[in-house]
């Protein structure tokens, strides 16, 4: 029994005796799930005095099926640490792609009081401002027709993947301050990189106010160097797809989406210089635990005070680090765009259009229920609903558009924020399907080859040169994204609008 | 150069991540293996222009100086494509290490992210160490 299943067990234990019969009456014992209890069909919590370090509860957005896959690793272990954070404030929170990650869980939400909360790099973790793009093509899938092969093909020359670097673009010191000051917009002033609806249609308009150079390491430039338009390896991809299924037809029409339209989904972070960000703020505010006086279950969870030095310079490195990543995704579409020009011509690469970019590896200062925190979403995504002036303005009426990338060869999700996400999650919805096995569990299940047949079987466009990062990534080694849109859905996170098929993939 | 006779590493599963277990008859063979480990998950083993690469980290705490070890590198495979092959002096102190690693110039993977604090560990084990890390990739 691993030390996770243990702890459940024991939390089960006290759970009961601290008054759970008293809740749920008979049938408690029967209906908990790792010492979590059903509050409705897809809202799960272990109350605060399930452990004497637990500050606020720990609650999960699942149904029982999820629930239950969710149990197995050490997921839920790591969210009642997350709810130990000094400054915690709601409860901690965990969407159903939650999986095991390392200190936070994957999928996982905590809102830390300002000024004298916490910040914890942890629960950003390594790939800050990791996120996705959408790009809409003025074209359908029929139109596309048999030219898909080739559109792949020449975005994969342009577009480096797997290595560490070789990005076309390359900065010099100065220039990289101002990416790292400024976005995306920065590069278009510059380089006439993007469009100005594009920074529009940017979470944060691609820009994290705070953001300073000098915050950022010599040696997180150095890896950041030459990877500015890198998609990396791992989970990061780029996707072409067709819409296949309108479920919002006003939420559609204002994110410009139809149905057989094509669509490019671009996944990718900060790359090393983010990396580099998260490893020297871990290691510093690890090294100040004993003087901020902050116990903690878990050596990853490091965090400071907000208004310590060390919070300051971490809030300043990873605002500086996600217009890094804005950035990055900005130049990967400008490298779409000029693949779909050569391929598809001019007209069809100048009216191709950035629906949104979301990050879902950030905390951000915001304001929920009258009160200044700090959100932190490790492997989730802002949701925010109609009305907000955080929106541009041309989706203001319908929500913001949140993407939910499928595993490969399975649909993806275009959603809206609803209300419910502001009354029950600080804004956030999910991020993606969510890992329920291990990529050496991938592995032994398929080849990268066998996978490759499998996909082109499917009429699946596969353009990958590591077989080993491919069956790492292979289906079945995802949850159900359609039951993970359903539980948000239900929970009133956020709204299903389109599900996007794959036609052709790129992947590191 | 180490002997790898008796000393070994392997991947735990993991939901997402790569967990790596080290064993060794001494220290220094649990850095070794940390080598050995990462040149097989960079998974480039063309041989190519041979280089060396001086290392020195500063570190009392030997869980951490492993982190601190397989972030170094990662550093070096994706600023200067480097592949470790093997160390050639490895000398550990209380306060740190110092190292001369053999690489070569190649094509790694650019996958370790982050090395991660999360159930980090360096310890004895009956006559020899074992060490667990867990690196986001």
């Amino acid at each position: 029994m691993s030390d996770g299943a243990a702890h459940h067990e024991a939390g089960c234990a006290a759970h009961h005796e601290a008054g759970c019969a008293a809740r749920h009456e008979a049938g408690c014992a029967a209906r908990h799930v790792a010492g979590f209890i059903p509050v409705d069909d897809v809202t799960w919590e272990l109350p605060p005095d399930a452990h004497r370090e637990m500050r606020v509860p720990a609650r999960v957005f699942a149904d029982r099926e999820l629930i239950s896959q969710i149990a197995t690793d050490r997921s839920l272990e790591q969210l009642r640490n997350v709810a130990m954070l000094p400054g915690i404030t709601g409860a901690a929170l965990a969407m159903p792609d939650i999986h095991q990650g390392y200190g936070f869980p994957v999928g996982g939400v905590a809102a830390t009081a300002v000024p004298d909360g916490v910040i914890s790099p942890g629960g950003v973790g390594y790939d800050i401002n990791c996120g996705v793009r959408l790009l809409a093509l003025p074209l359908t899938a029929a139109e596309l027709g048999t030219r898909t092969g080739a559109l792949m093909d020449e975005v994969a020359r342009r577009v480096p993947v797997g290595t560490g670097h070789g990005g076309s673009l390359q900065l010099n010191a100065a220039g990289l301050d101002r990416v790292l000051t400024g976005g995306p917009a920065v590069l278009l002033a510059a380089h006439g990189i993007g469009t100005e609806a594009d920074v529009a249609n940017t979470e944060s308009a691609g820009r994290l106010a705070g953001a300073d150079p000098a915050a950022v390491s010599e040696r997180a430039r150095q890896r950041g160097a030459g990877q500015l338009g890198t998609l990396g390896s791992g989970n990061h991809f780029l996707e072409v797809q067709r819409i296949s299924r309108i479920f919002d037809p006003a939420a559609a029409e204002a994110f410009g989406l139809r149905s057989d339209q094509v669509t490019v989904l671009i996944h990718s972070g900060s790359r090393g210089l983010g990396h580099q960000v998260c490893t020297d703020y871990v290691r510093r505010h690890d090294a100040a635990q004993h003087r901020h006086r902050i116990t903690l279950p878990d050596r990853q969870l490091a965090c400071a005070p907000l208004s310590s030095p060390e919070g300051q310079g971490y809030l300043a490195a990873m605002a500086a680090a996600a217009n890094f990543a804005w950035a990055n995704r900005a130049v990967l579409a400008h490298r779409v765009r000029e693949a779909i020009r050569r391929v598809l011509g001019a007209e069809i690469a100048a009216a191709t259009r950035q629906v949104y970019d979301v990050a879902h590896n950030i905390a951000k200062l915001e304001e929920h229920a009258g009160r200044r925190v700090c959100v932190h979403r490790k492997g989730a995504t802002r949701a925010f609903p109609a009305g907000s002036d955080e929106i541009p303005a041309g989706y203001r009426d319908v929500g913001q558009p949140v993407f939910i990338p499928g595993s490969m060869g399975t649909s993806s999700f275009v959603l809206a924020g609803r209300p419910g996400a502001m009354e029950r999650s600080f804004g956030t919805t999910c991020h993606g399907a969510g890992r329920r096995m291990s990529r050496t569990g991938a592995r032994r299940e398929v080849t990268g080859a066998q996978l490759r047949r499998r996909l082109e079987e499917q009429g699946i466009a596969v353009r990958c040169p590591s077989d080993r990062g491919l069956a790492e990534e292979a289906p079945f080694a995802y949850k159900d994204v359609e039951r993970v849109v359903a539980v948000v859905e239900a929970a009133g996170l956020a709204g299903r609008v389109a599900q996007l098929l794959p036609l052709g993939v790129l992947k590191g | 150069m180490f002997s790898m006779a008796d000393d070994g590493y392997r991947w735990v599963e993991h939901t997402a991540e790569l967990e790596l277990e080290v064993h060794g008859r001494t220290e220094e063979a649990v850095f070794a293996q940390a080598l050995r480990a990462f040149a097989e998950l960079v998974g480039d083993r063309t041989a190519r222009e041979a280089v060396t690469r001086e290392i020195a980290l500063a570190g009392a705490e030997r869980a951490v100086l492993l982190a601190h070890w397989l972030d170094e590198l990662e550093f070096l495979a994706e600023t200067e494509d480097l592949v470790p092959d093997a160390i050639e002096r490895l000398e550990l102190v209380p306060a740190g290490l110092r190292a001369t690693v053999r690489c070569h110039r190649g094509h790694p993977r650019s996958v370790v992210k982050g090395v991660t604090y999360h159930r980090l560990a360096f310890e004895r084990d009956g006559d020899g160490y074992r060490a667990t890390v867990i690196l986001d990739v």
